[in-house]
């Protein structure tokens, strides 16, 4: 018996519009995400990669193809599949600690059960000192792992992450960057991560799907080389570099390789 | 080379008093504000001195302007008058809050309930509600009824525009992220929409009410036995200007204690809205 994937997308394609004016975003992809995998989709503009993880989020619908989660089919948006935005999508009048709490609510969790949850979440993200914060009072960065947490409460199958460091400065995108690796060790979470910064993709994913832009297909899928328990040494290991500069050359569009021959 | 030194250093040294869009020091605030209120009781002053009493075109002086006020207050007219507009005010155009704010909820929720809802609402809107008067009276004869509904006419179909523009300005990320953490769409709509709406909602409510008090005046004019604006009529017929100044000084003051109210009720119930 073959074990069915936490996520399988099969033969995916979307299009917008209708008739000869559409335009197809999607055509033809196909990835899964095992059970407590941590999987990367890399790409340029354009390639349709926000698109694919709001069709796995249930939040867009797909053209024809299958998106299943443990082999269901997905009809709509639901708890199982926390999403975390780039534009942190917080409740600006809700405090840290009622943002990460309105997963359990709207599960009908009773209040005594919500405080520990909430309390455990926000001691991984390390934000027990700002619970009754409001979110507008937050940088950037913590303000993204309030997000984190609040997509962890209802300990969904799958996160789904679109470019969620992709709107902070360098120095708080790698502390991030380690801070998910922590959270996705400590909590064996299956995690699905859009991203266009590709060294990024190598620290954190074990699999990179590359896409091609415009129409979006998968251009090819990189096996990372190491292990769950990775640090920041991996950065100046040769595998990685040479990993980086391959993926960059992939993304590269063929308007952007005539430039580089004619030089 | 252009010269940008005029002696003592570089650059254009920032204006404290018209510094543009800058945050003026509260002592430079409180003082404009005071120069702003002496300045037209100065222009008022002048005013009743150039225009004296007696002519058609007289501008009544403070203390006569005063000394009408307390008449009208000793004679209890003041209170009752006050207290009819009021009342008619306060059902009039909380009855169109009330509903205008539901309809324009459920515009702004669902496109199924704009498309059903705009045409009527677009058409009935550009009918001048002052224009329903004389209907309204034949309809709903003379008492509080008319009034009432000429306010709520006056008032209802911005209140639901705007407020269905308020609701179509929550940010679909908002809307997404409570999806993906399983709510269903009435606990979007109580959860997020209503509370990311709210601070808009009261602002809706505050540039209406001007509004709702100029029906108030249309309904108060052609048919009513008491009320702020029928007693300004009756003081046509006397020509007590004065009486009018001190009544339009009632309007006045209560629009100014309105706003400030819901400014006041904004800050206070969404604090969170306040900066940025």
């Amino acid at each position: 018996m073959t074990t069915v994937p936490k996520v399988r997308v099969a033969s995916l394609v979307k299009r917008f519009g209708r008739g000869p004016q559409a335009v197809t975003a999607i055509d033809g992809i196909d990835l899964h995400v095992a059970t407590g995998e941590l999987v990367c989709i890399v790409g340029a503009s354009g390639c349709g990669k926000s698109t694919l993880l709001n069709i796995v989020g249930g939040l867009e619908t797909l053209t024809t193809g299958d998106v299943e989660i443990d082999g269901e089919p997905v009809i709509g948006p639901g708890p199982d599949r926390g999403m975390v935005f780039q534009s942190y999508s917080l409740y600006p009048w809700k405090t840290v600690a009622e943002n990460v709490a309105f997963g359990l609510e709207c599960a009908k969790v009773p209040r005594k059960l919500r405080a520990p949850r909430v309390a455990e979440l926000l001691d991984i993200m390390a934000l027990t000192e700002f619970a009754d914060r409001l979110p507008g009072e937050l940088s950037g960065g913590m303000r993204q792992r309030v997000a984190i947490a609040r997509a962890l409460a209802p300990e969904p199958d799958v996160l789904l992450l679109d470019e969620p460091f992709g709107a902070l400065d360098a120095q708080t995108k790698k502390a991030m960057q380690d801070f998910l690796l922590t959270v996705w060790q400590r909590t064996d979470s299956t995690i699905l991560m859009v991203t266009h910064d590709v060294e990024e993709s190598i620290y954190l994913s074990q699999r990179i799907y590359v896409l091609t832009s415009r129409p979006g297909r998968v251009g090819s899928i990189i096996e990372v080389p190491f292990g769950r328990n990775r640090g920041p040494t991996i950065k100046r290991d040769p595998r990685f570099l040479d990993l980086r500069d391959e993926i960059e050359d992939l993304l590269l569009t063929p308007a952007d390789r005539d430039d580089t021959n004619q030089t | 080379m252009i010269s940008t030194s005029s002696g003592g250093g570089r650059g254009r040294r920032q204006s404290t008093l018209l510094g543009l869009r800058q945050e003026l020091p509260r002592s430079y605030r409180w003082a404009a504000t005071f120069g702003g209120v002496l300045a037209i009781v100065a222009l008022w002053g002048l005013a009743s001195t150039v225009w004296a009493t007696g002519t058609s075109f007289s501008v009544p002086t403070f203390a006569s302007t005063w000394d009408a006020l307390v008449e009208m207050e000793n004679d209890g007219t003041l209170f009752t008058d006050l207290a009819a507009s009021l009342q008619r005010v306060v059902i009039g155009y909380g009855l169109a809050l009330a509903f205008g704010v539901a309809i324009g909820v459920l515009m702004g929720s669902f496109g199924s309930a704009t498309a059903f809802l705009e045409p009527q609402v677009g058409f009935l809107r550009y009918i001048p509600a002052s224009a329903l008067t004389p209907l309204f009276l034949i309809w709903m004869g003379i008492d509080e009824t008319p009034k009432v509904a000429l306010i709520i006419a006056g008032t209802i179909f911005y209140v639901i525009l705007m407020t269905a523009d308020v609701v179509r300005a929550v940010p679909m990320a908002l809307i997404n992220a409570a999806y993906t953490l399983g709510a269903g769409r009435l606990t979007i709509i109580r959860r997020v929409i209503m509370p990311h709406s709210w601070p808009g909602i009261i602002d809706v409510a505050r540039i209406n009410l001007a509004a709702a008090w100029l029906m108030l005046v249309v309904a108060e004019l052609l048919a009513a036995q008491d009320g702020l604006a029928f007693r300004i009529i009756r003081a046509q017929r006397f020509r007590a200007i004065d009486r009018m100044f001190a009544l339009l000084l009632i309007f006045g003051l209560l629009g100014l204690a309105s706003d400030l109210f819901l400014r006041w009720l904004r800050k206070r119930s969404a604090p969170w809205a306040e900066q940025s």
